[in-house]
């Protein structure tokens, strides 16, 4: 039987950011996994995506612009798969290790097996030969969200996949349907197609990314996946599928009439939901919304109020960063520093060609929040040097501010290198700036950097690389 | 005949100056020798300044604020018709301590609520209580959207216990800057409540800053905080700032005490004295003191030194018409109960009537709130800085009780010991209530403690 100060569950960037940082605090820690350090982020999520994405991308140009810039190979630039795999496992277990050195840098005691509560102060941890005991002044819970399966589509994770059989493909396969629209299913079907595969998406809105990103932003996302080969299928609700020889059939309602669409493989990226059935949460009287997620205030302290909770399991947006944020905020209070929640924004990046990121809020969101007076305007990296030169000029930097104050209040950038970007947007926000503020802050030349001080030029109505008529 | 000077006379032991509170006359008045003139704030009490010359008000000499020190004119008097002779020192020395009749002294207030999260040390939230509770609300709450006010402005907010959402912002497009947090942290930059900074609201994009306009419906009255008011508001702010507070609270059964008192009453009726609990609570306060000398010590804050002492005046708290007053017994470990109660029957009447003597405020190493006789179940008093502890007492109550297996009633009484965390610790604040409440509930038991 072990006793800790804090006993964090699951190690992925939420988990193993508290762990991280109760240890530096002087707290006696402990942290659970039943998998591979890292959680899904690090090994069958964000990073790996990015590996696959990386390379197809690397591919992509190979193919389609290295000729114009007078690149020439001999022959077809060929995917060996076996090797890409493995190139994208080295990337995740070298992150995977890395975060094992820091916890055991700063101390904190790593428990592999299954968590399950016996009480609200007692751990059991299955692990693979023993049940261990683990006790705790303080609980993190911190375990997560999975993939959510839709009825008549169960994952087998050969032929209906989520987001985990994608990215352990052997091979690449010639044809492939995508069930949901969202970043998760275009990042996936994106790199795919570019590796070879023929791509449908299947989306239930009657645009992608619709309320999630601007309209705009999402249109130049939508031609690029038309000019690649991508077919979107919007108002599409899949029904059911059978297999046909080596093949499946999906048969959906598209905009009101039944089609069938063939593929190799199905991918089901309708989302993910918090793993709140699992650790004996209820068990113990831990409150869940109705969507499931563990109920915590802005301290991510739950009903039971040494146990707290952070990430994807607490709530929206599910997205790493925002969990590494809570797990250092949680770790201080634990410590006895007066801490809440609250930012001001969670930027969200999506990895889609190109890519699109965003911090603050829509101009919808802007207007219901009542303000009347608003000033956008957008520059497009059509416009900007660095962006020619790196010859991926689609999309553009969009602001929008309060036409008072011309304070920020959100900045939404579809284009290369958006996910890069965006943090800048971010720290404005946070800030408060104004667009001065940005305006007047020299950004190096030339870098794609210069779209953001030239979009909040061009939003106070003046940039110097666009023409802008006098309002 | 002729214009004479009135001067500002002796007010009080150590005192040499005071702010003038207000006028009490008017150029063009007639007035006697002892009547007021000017009240006058010192850092002990409000006093009432008499005149030592009869005749008509020529000039005042100073206004509303002005700091003025003994011997300095005050005002000057025609002397009237009557011509009556009335040598300035006369009234120098006699009469002061009829015009104290309030003070500053730091008696029990109630804390704000929302303060009290930030007091409670969380080290022992820390620990990890299993009880049901969670889902506190975040003090200071979180700041709304429309705060503009950069991350480590709202992290500094919330570790000076400021609620942001209520700071109006000096910066630019009403930004929140650190000073204005810290303004507002020291309460110089405290701003009505409900008036929110947002961008939205900004009348303009200019940067200047306008006081808020006056928008709730049935108005608002401003009055300067001057006075004792204002030492009050000082002292208590001050006494939070440097002390650490904490309160713990529990209950004795003070059947056999109510026995005892019921027993005493006619005796010392019979005696002439009216006989209260508050003088049984400080002959088992004393006793428990003694027992736990720190609880009677202060922190010397300058020379970094704690400060026993070997004597025991217990400040208790009186609630009089012109406010809260902590008149205090001097030596109240060496009284009787008798003693205890004539002085406090003495010293409360005298406070009511505004009749006390500075000095008979003066000088508490330990105080007394005995609140609960207004009403409230338990408080969280503020120490009187610099002494280390303030006890609270509370009303009575009776209440079912099992007894050897059957069903009883008993009377129960609240306690709470208010202590600064920096000198004593929690596990001793608790020894030190429980030994306490051993001597209450076995009243007898004062009888071994007995001087």
């Amino acid at each position: 039987m072990s006793q800790f100060d804090v006993c964090v569950i699951g190690s992925g960037p939420g988990g193993y950011v508290a762990a991280i940082r109760c240890a530096q605090l002087g707290l006696k820690t402990a942290v659970v996994e039943r998998e591979k350090l890292g959680g899904v982020c690090l090994n069958i999520g964000c990073i790996p995506s990015k590996a696959m994405i990386g390379a197809a991308h690397t591919l992509h140009r190979m193919q389609h612009d290295a000729a114009e810039m007078g690149l020439e190979f001999k022959g077809d630039v060929k995917v060996n798969m076996k090797k890409l795999k493995d190139w994208k496992q080295s990337v995740c277990d070298r992150m995977s290790g890395g975060v094992e050195g820091l916890l055991k840098g700063n101390g904190v005691d790593i428990i592999a097996g299954e968590a399950e509560f016996a009480s609200p102060n007692e751990l059991n941890v299955k692990g693979s030969d023993s049940t261990k005991s683990v006790k705790a002044k303080n609980f993190i819970v911190a375990t997560g969200s999975r993939p959510i399966e839709i009825p008549g589509f169960e994952f087998d994770e050969k032929t209906v996949m989520s987001s985990t059989g994608a990215l352990a493909l052997e091979k690449i396969p010639k044809s492939l349907i995508v069930i949901g629209g969202g970043y998760i299913g275009l990042e996936i079907g994106s790199y795919l197609s570019k590796l070879g595969t023929e791509v449908d998406i299947l989306e239930a809105q009657d645009a992608l990314l619709a309320g999630v990103v601007e309209k705009d932003v999402a249109q130049v996302v939508s031609r690029k996946l038309k000019k690649d080969g991508i077919k979107v299928h919007l108002k599409a609700f899949a029904k059911s599928y059978k297999k046909s020889g080596n093949q499946v059939e999906v048969t959906a309602e598209v905009d009101g009439s039944s089609k069938k669409f063939k593929a190799d493989k199905i991918l089901v990226t309708v989302g993910r939901k918090p793993n709140s059935d699992q650790l004996g949460i209820k068990e113990i009287g831990l409150e869940l919304d109705d969507r499931g997620f563990v109920k915590t205030d802005a301290q991510r302290r739950t009903n039971v109020s040494h146990i707290y909770a952070i990430g994807d399991i607490t709530c929206q947006p599910m997205l790493a960063h925002k969990a590494s944020h809570e797990g250092v905020m949680v770790a201080e209070v634990i410590a006895g520093k007066n801490r809440a929640y609250d930012v001001k924004t969670v930027p969200a990046v999506m990895f889609t060609d190109p890519e699109i990121a965003s911090a603050g809020m829509l101009e919808s969101e802007a207007r219901d929040k009542g303000y009347t007076d608003l000033k956008i305007s957008k520059f497009p990296f059509g416009a900007n040097g660095k962006a020619v030169s790196m010859m991926e000029t689609d999309g553009f930097v969009k602001m929008i501010a309060d036409g008072k104050t011309n304070v920020l209040l959100g900045c939404h950038i579809v284009g290369p290198e958006a996910s890069n970007l965006i943090s800048e947007a971010a720290l404005a926000i946070e800030m408060g700036a104004t667009l001065e503020d940005i305006a007047l802050t020299i950004h190096p030349h030339p870098t794609l950097g210069e779209t953001m001080m030239e979009a909040a030029e061009a939003t106070l109505g003046h940039a110097i690389h666009i023409v802008q008529k006098k309002r | 005949m002729g214009v004479k000077n009135v001067e500002l006379p002796e007010i009080g032991e150590g005192v040499n100056e005071g702010e003038l509170v207000g006028w009490l006359v008017q150029p063009g008045d007639t007035i006697e020798v002892d009547q007021p003139v000017v009240e006058l704030m010192t850092d002990k009490a409000t006093v009432e300044v008499p005149s030592t010359v009869a005749g008509k008000v020529k000039d005042l000499k100073f206004s509303e604020g002005d700091t003025i020190e003994v011997g300095q004119t005050i005002i000057t008097v025609e002397e009237g018709a009557g011509g009556e002779e009335q040598a300035e020192a006369s009234s120098k020395e006699d009469k002061q301590e009829s015009s104290s009749n309030q003070s500053q002294q730091q008696a029990p207030q109630q804390q704000a609520p929302q303060n009290q999260q930030q007091e409670a040390p969380r080290p022992m939230a820390a620990s990890g209580s299993q009880s049901g509770g969670g889902m506190e609300t975040i003090n200071p709450p979180v700041a709304a959207e429309n705060v503009l006010a950069t991350p480590s402005t709202r992290r500094l907010a919330r570790e000076s216990n400021v609620d942001i959402n209520n700071v109006k912002g000096t910066g630019l497009a009403g930004r929140v800057t650190r000073e204005d947090v810290l303004a507002a942290s020291s309460g110089a930059g405290a701003v009505a409540a409900g008036a929110p900074t947002t961008a939205q609201q900004s009348k303009s994009s200019t940067p200047t800053w306008t006081p808020p306009q006056n928008f709730t419906t049935g108005g608002e009255e401003r009055v300067p905080l001057k006075g004792i008011r204002k030492k009050i508001a000082e002292n208590m702010q001050m006494a939070k700032r440097v002390v650490p507070h904490f309160t713990l609270m529990d209950e004795a059964n003070v059947t056999k005490l109510i026995e005892m008192r019921q027993e005493l009453k006619p005796q010392a009726e019979k005696m002439g004295v009216k006989i209260t609990y508050l003088p049984f609570v400080m002959k088992a306060l004393m006793a428990t003191v003694r027992e736990f000398p720190k609880f009677n010590g202060m922190i010397d804050d300058a020379a970094q030194e704690i400060v026993y002492k070997k004597y025991f005046n217990v400040g208790f708290a009186a609630d009089t018409p012109n406010g809260l007053l902590v008149p205090v017994i001097k030596n109240a470990d060496q009284k009787t109960i008798y003693q205890l109660s004539q002085e406090i029957v003495d010293l409360a009447t005298r406070a009511r009537d505004g009749k006390l003597a500075l000095d008979e405020m003066k000088g508490a190493t330990f105080t007394i709130t005995n609140i609960g006789s207004v009403g409230g179940t338990y408080a969280t008093p503020i120490i009187n800085h610099p002494e280390v502890a303030i006890f609270g007492m509370y009303k009575i109550q009776e209440r079912p009780i099992i007894k050897e297996g059957e069903l009883d009633v008993a009377s129960f009484m609240n306690f709470t010991v208010t202590c600064d965390h920096r000198l004593i610790d929690g596990a001793e604040a608790a020894r030190f209530l429980a030994a306490f409440i051993a001597r209450i509930e076995s009243p007898g038991r004062l009888m071994m403690d007995m001087i």
